[in-house]
């Protein structure tokens, strides 16, 4: 899981390659956003076009941290999550619960 | 290795000419999972199975396996899970995913809907039962068959 993290406009941008699964790429994702939540950065954009399958414990980390951020004044948005992810987040009930955008800069732009 | 953990067989009722592709046994180890989960997607693509089946039975036997090595072992490495592939001649494919723990009670996975939406666990059993089209456990849970057709 190779993990890169922006900042443009007082919103981290955390940009994720490969699956997210259960494992070492779990525990990094773990890690970015808990670093990004104890930073006080709630405003938060999640790039999933390069992310092909989440798993449970991937979505266990998502609503955790998105829990976290809302109750702070802050949201995680999606941006672009591939056709599998989105089936995978709809199946569990949760794709509802999130904005989407096709790129991260219409993403940047809502938190304003 | 006991045999205890051999899962039985898959059923030949209503599936005859079961073919073995895949047999992987691996340690009762998280970092392990995704090798054996990619391991069963490079055999699918090998047997020419459309993407998208090949993603929903990756993610179903992802979680089966998440299931084994952290409930069934209990993360205890010194523990073996073992994950086998079969298909038959009309292309449908056979999970069995096996561990040597007690089993847990799988009636009473609860549905994600009516769970707190922001829990961290619960949903993989739940997300197995989408992704395919027949799952079954047998000794006591400890076992699960998962047919995708």
């Amino acid at each position: 899981m190779d993990i890169n993290t922006q900042r443009r406009s007082q919103v981290e941008i955390i940009q994720l390659r490969g699956p997210l699964r259960l494992g070492p790429a779990v525990n990094e994702f773990r890690q970015a956003l808990d670093e990004s939540l104890s930073n006080g950065d709630t405003r938060i954009v999640l790039d999933l076009a390069e992310v092909p399958m989440i798993d449970s414990s991937g979505i266990g980390v998502l609503m955790k941290s998105l829990a976290s951020a809302r109750q702070r004044g802050g949201n995680i948005k999606l941006v672009n999550p591939s056709k599998f992810a989105v089936q995978t987040l709809r199946m569990v009930g949760l794709l509802n619960l999130f904005e989407v955008f096709p790129d991260a800069d219409a993403a940047v732009a809502s938190f304003a | 290795m006991s045999d205890a953990i051999s899962p039985t067989p898959a059923p030949g009722t209503g599936h005859p000419a079961l073919r073995p592709q895949l047999s992987l046994a691996i340690p009762a180890d998280a970092e392990q999972i995704a090798n054996a989960t990619d391991a069963v997607l490079a055999c699918l693509a090998g047997l020419k199975v459309e993407e998208e089946k090949c993603m929903a039975i990756g993610l179903a036997v992802q979680e089966a396996l998440a299931n084994a090595v952290v409930h069934g072992c209990q993360n205890d490495v010194s523990k073996t899970v073992q994950c086998e592939l079969s298909c038959d001649d009309q292309g449908r494919v056979l999970i069995v995913v096996a561990d040597p723990g007690p089993g847990f009670d799988f009636s009473a996975s609860p549905e994600p809907m009516v769970q707190d939406v922001y829990n961290d666990h619960g949903r993989g059993v739940f997300l197995i039962r989408q992704l395919m089209d027949e799952v079954s456990f047998e000794r006591g849970g400890s076992i699960i068959q998962m047919w995708k057709y």
